[in-house]
């Protein structure tokens, strides 16, 4: 009964953890964005006041009841998804989802965000959402390989026993010391899925007025910025716990994640956007291409 | 009305609320909408060139929480930068209405103010502040940046302490600035926002909301219809 009420707790303190997390995240990504622009950049609670205005904003603009849910659906997939992921400390219920879980979890919000985009009849949400399962379609491919090669190395798709192997066996056996080639290719595929420069192809501000979130104003608005900083903080912490070892205590896990995400930050904001097709051929064919040598690798 | 008797207009502010916990919510939200503010990526006439310095690395506005946003659905304020000619009011009152309340507008040169150089010029709307309720101005010509951001600070402080609610008066007083806006765009002017709507669920109906031009306005208005999708 006891351990009910522990899991219980931990779950509803997840996502909570996450979000916090994850909109530090967001900061760092703005503070290294004005760095290489070389500005001073938002104050440190920025994101805070960003999410609590927007919420406090006043609209009566409604499409209608699916782009309502449309929106919950986006940010309760990674609700759902920040479950699965151990943190020190906290399990919830990693130990009866696993990563083939988790990878269902982290589309359900691309499809949500289709589901209420379609509805506001908007012709730039249109092309952004067709661009954004086009960009979809295109990273996924290289990550769930990387995913399947990363549980055929530990023998196991439960990212408890992965995080565990990990952390015994130090840091020579690190996903990333033992898989090089896959943990390159699920860089890749990361700074894909983020739908960062070069990838941005469904957000582009100047060509699309930013694609899906086009007529999300107030409160919608400020559902996708919640559901912003949760992608950060999945993405980050589902590679540290595949390639990294996890963390063995806060300090040391939220270095990796930080330090995980800077790499395709700092490297979004050198480079102008592909065009849809050219990310599409370039997506499955580096990454995938990487992905397969290293699952090559992996099973030899 | 003339201009005079507007401005001498008060807005009923909000009473403070009696549950001291509220207040605080309050206090909190006036201090992040202060903090957090989105400015519409819609520039008209000379001042836009102004902008580009303030928001880049010499005095990068993000400093102070101000990006740029790319529709009005997003954004809280408005800039006019210059001259606004008839044709492009057209389009400022219609991105205007689409953006969520609390929204502000920042009327950047003197041709916002009184016309400026275009005083005499048949095209151009000459004060703003008799079509869109305006929060602040930026004189100059053009305003340098330093001009820019004090502004933008001014307006920071007018949020926060709950001063900047002239968009309440567009609701309040839609008759007065309908009739301004029916002078110069014809008695067939409509928009797509339905103001008299917003103003019963923001509960900001007053005495002047209805007139004789929101009476015209209702006589011609048509219903909107989808558009036709053709390839």
């Amino acid at each position: 009964m006891n351990e009910t009420l522990l899991t219980i707790l931990e779950v509803i303190f997840m996502p909570v953890v996450a979000f916090v997390i994850g909109l530090f995240m967001v900061l760092m990504m703005r503070k290294l964005a004005a760095r290489l622009q070389r500005r001073v950049g938002p104050p440190l609670m920025q994101p805070f006041y960003d999410v609590i205005k927007l919420y406090g904003k006043q609209t009566q603009i409604s499409h209608g009841l699916i782009h309502d849910i449309g929106i919950i659906m986006a940010v309760g997939g990674y609700v759902a998804a920040e479950s699965l992921l151990p943190v020190p400390g906290m399990d919830g219920i990693a130990d009866k989802g696993g990563i083939v879980m988790l990878a269902y979890l982290t589309m359900i919000p691309s499809l949500g965000l289709a589901l209420g985009v379609g509805q506001c009849a908007n012709p730039n949400g249109s092309i952004g959402i067709s661009r954004a399962l086009t960009s979809m379609l295109a990273y996924d491919i290289p990550y769930i390989i990387v995913i399947f090669g990363v549980a055929y190395h530990f023998g196991s798709t439960n990212l408890i026993d992965i995080i565990d192997t990990q952390q015994a066996g130090g840091v020579a056996t690190w996903g990333i010391s033992e898989m090089p080639v896959l943990a390159i290719a699920g860089l890749f595929a990361l700074h894909a899925s983020l739908g960062k420069q070069p990838f941005e192809i469904y957000i582009a501000p100047a060509e699309i007025a930013t694609g899906p979130m086009v007529e999300m104003g107030g409160k919608y608005l400020g559902g996708l910025f919640v559901m912003q900083s949760f992608q950060l903080y999945t993405a980050s912490v589902l590679y540290v716990s595949l390639f990294l070892g996890g963390g063995e205590n806060w300090i040391t896990f939220l270095l990796k994640c930080f330090a995980v995400l800077a790499i395709p930050i700092i490297i979004a904001y050198l480079f102008p956007r592909y065009r849809t097709e050219d990310l599409v051929r370039l997506v499955w064919k580096w990454p995938v291409m990487l992905a397969l040598i290293g699952v090559a690798f992996v099973m030899t | 009305m003339t201009q005079n008797e507007l401005e001498k207009i008060e807005i009923s502010t909000q009473p403070k609320r009696t549950n001291p916990l509220a207040n605080v919510f309050d206090d909190l939200v006036r201090f992040c909408r202060s903090r957090s503010m989105f400015m519409l990526h819609y520039c008209t006439g000379c001042g836009a060139i102004e902008l580009p310095p303030a928001m880049t690395s010499r005095f990068d506005m993000e400093r102070l929480g101000i990006q740029p946003m790319v529709t009005p659905r997003q954004a809280d304020i408005l800039l006019i930068t210059g001259y606004v000619s008839i044709k492009t009011l057209k389009r400022v009152i219609l991105t205007y209405e689409q953006m969520g309340s609390p929204k502000y507008v920042i009327g950047i040169c003197s041709c916002t103010v009184n016309g400026g150089m275009y005083w005499q010029s048949y095209a151009t709307a000459k004060k703003l502040d008799e079509y869109l309720p305006v929060d602040l101005y930026i004189a100059g010509c053009m305003p340098r940046p330093e001009a820019v951001m004090e502004g933008m600070q001014q307006l920071m402080q007018k949020i926060k302490t709950g001063e900047a609610d002239s968009w309440k008066k567009y609701y309040s007083h839609y008759d007065y600035y309908l009739g301004n806006q029916q002078q110069l765009f014809g008695n067939n002017w409509q928009t797509p926002t339905d103001i008299i709507g917003e103003a019963e669920s923001y509960q900001l109906m007053g005495p002047q909301t209805l007139g004789e031009h929101t009476k015209i306005l209702q006589q011609v208005q048509k219903p909107l219809e989808p558009l036709e999708m053709k390839l």
